[in-house]
């Protein structure tokens, strides 16, 4: 029995290759195989070209904070021991966009437009959490 | 130049507006308090409730889904509409309901049509859905709360324009100021921007002064045709033009932060209105935190991109300013009623019904809201008839 109180993901037959890849320490992302376009939230179709084909594809984990804001309220009550907590929205490399933590540097010193490398954190024996740490 | 006029500008009107007690309503349920609103509205319009022959309703925000189901208002209001509706587009809804009956009453669909929205937010034990992230994972990452999305507006907006919090709270002062000349409004004691400043954080970089109220309250809006309103009880207050625009695709969205759907709906009420943001006297902008009116002073023209902080300040949407907004104190401020009192609040201005707080003179107004995290907005332009 897991000590981990924060939401985990439900894994099922179209989440469960994204979180497999952070469990091996890699971010991965479905990939039109129709048109290419790279999409995030995990979605059946694609909604560019409405193709149902796709590949899972290594991104390369590299992004930047697009936007940056840190919760002194926990709306969740597994999080109430850590407040305050960041959570940044990761513009990454490849296209898509991602909600995230910065991990590893104080919260009062991330800036939106830093530059940021995916970092892997297994939180329970079936769950790996894809977070960021600054990359300078 | 194209001088082709929407045919539906100035075609039906806002002939009544009624409000329920607001802020701490002990013992009310979602359906009191539509009921109180009801009677306050049809008693404003000089309507009978026989006249009535179309419901529209939000099913409110903290009940279940259904719990104002159009079925269940009318069967306890005692109306068999011709035409009727539930939808849920969170604090755009009150705007997106009063386009349906516009549209409903120009093609001969319903006469008199009641847009109506009541819940017990504050004391009926309901719970906005905070625990859930939008999407199936975001809350993974501890990405919570309605207060989330305007937060990541506001840090970005920050970042790229140098807006500061002090400019935020220019904005929670002004409704403020406002609600302290509103007998009605929940909270009514001034405050100033170091009170805001001073106030606790909740999602950084909003403080406890950037976020709307939790209230009990009902709220109702009937729209009947141009004609049928000469004969009623209150001065006219025209539609001259209104505007929807959405946006589905969130964070995959290059500007998904900043919401340019708003600004298609303002332009598109804009454009069938005739008019420009020069043209507007007083606006009612939806007001769920303070980063929400920054992007509707944006996008409604009023300033330029990136420029609102300073927009903000000096008093200028303050009574007395270039552009009063949210007259009567907003959801910040008023009542948290979803953008509902924000139509009320824009009727009563262009009937002069607002006394200490009326805008002298105004015959012109913005009426805007949004809902379901950024994603709905709509716009209404009003004119006095």
């Amino acid at each position: 029995m897991s000590d981990y109180t924060k939401p985990l993901p439900t894994l099922n037959d179209e989440n469960r290759p994204f979180w497999d890849a952070c469990r091996a320490g890699r971010l991965s992302l479905q990939k039109c195989a129709a048109c290419a376009h790279v999409r995030y939230p995990i979605s059946a179709v694609c909604p560019r070209c409405l193709s149902t084909e796709f590949n899972w594809a290594d991104m390369s984990g590299r992004g930047t904070v697009f936007s940056y804001i840190v919760f002194h309220q926990a709306y969740h009550p597994g999080f109430k021991g850590e407040l305050p907590y960041n959570v940044a929205l990761v513009q990454l490399e490849e296209g898509p966009r991602m909600f995230s933590n910065i991990v590893g540097t104080p919260n009062s010193e991330v800036r939106v437009g830093d530059a940021v490398q995916a970092v892997f954190d297994p939180v329970t024996p079936e769950v790996t959490i894809p977070r960021f740490r600054l990359a300078r | 130049m194209n001088t082709t006029v929407n045919p539906l500008r100035d075609k039906c009107a806002i002939v009544g507006v009624g409000a329920s007690a607001q802020g701490k309503v002990p013992g009310s349920t979602a359906m009191s308090l539509v009921v109180d609103a009801f009677k306050a509205a049809l008693d404003d319009s000089g309507l009978r409730k026989d006249d009535i022959d179309g419901i529209l309703t939000l099913p409110g925000q903290t009940t279940p889904e259904g719990a104002l189901n159009f079925l269940r208002v009318g069967e306890t209001l005692g109306i068999n509409p011709r035409f009727t509706g539930t939808m849920n587009m969170g604090g755009s809804t009150a705007g997106a309901l009063v386009q349906q009956a516009v549209l409903a009453v120009n093609a001969g669909m319903a006469s008199h049509v009641a847009c109506l929205f009541g819940d017990a937010a504050a004391t009926g034990g309901g719970k906005f859905d905070r625990a859930q992230g939008w999407g199936d994972s975001s809350s993974i990452w501890g990405y919570m709360s309605a207060a989330a999305n305007s937060a990541i507006t506001a840090s970005r907006h920050m970042a790229l324009y140098g807006t500061t919090s002090r400019q935020l709270a220019e904005i929670a002062v002004a409704c403020r100021y406002h609600a302290s000349l509103n007998p009605k409004a929940v909270m009514q004691k001034p405050i100033t921007v170091e009170d805001h400043q001073a106030s606790r954080w909740i999602v950084e970089p909003l403080h406890l002064l950037d976020c709307c109220l939790v209230s009990d309250g009902g709220v109702c809006i009937i729209v009947s045709s141009a004609e049928r309103a000469r004969d009623l009880k209150q001065p006219r207050v025209l539609i001259r033009g209104m505007g929807q625009a959405y946006t589905t695709q969130n964070l995959g969205t290059e500007d998904w932060w900043y919401a340019p759907h708003q600004k298609r709906a303002v332009n598109d009420a804009y454009a069938m209105a005739g008019v420009g943001p020069k043209d507007i006297q007083v606006a009612q902008l939806y007001d769920n935190f303070t980063p929400s009116v920054m992007l509707w002073l944006e996008h409604g023209g009023f300033c330029k991109p990136g420029e609102v902080g300073g927009f903000v300040e000096n008093g200028r949407i303050q009574l007395g300013g270039e552009l009063p907004v949210n007259t009567a104190g907003g959801n910040l401020s008023e009542s948290f009623m979803e953008g509902w009192l924000h139509i009320v609040e824009g009727v009563n201005q262009m009937r002069g019904q607002c006394g200490a707080r009326q805008v002298a003179g105004a015959e012109l107004g913005l009426v805007t809201g949004r809902g379901q995290a950024l994603n709905c907005a709509n716009a209404l332009v009003l004119r006095k008839g």
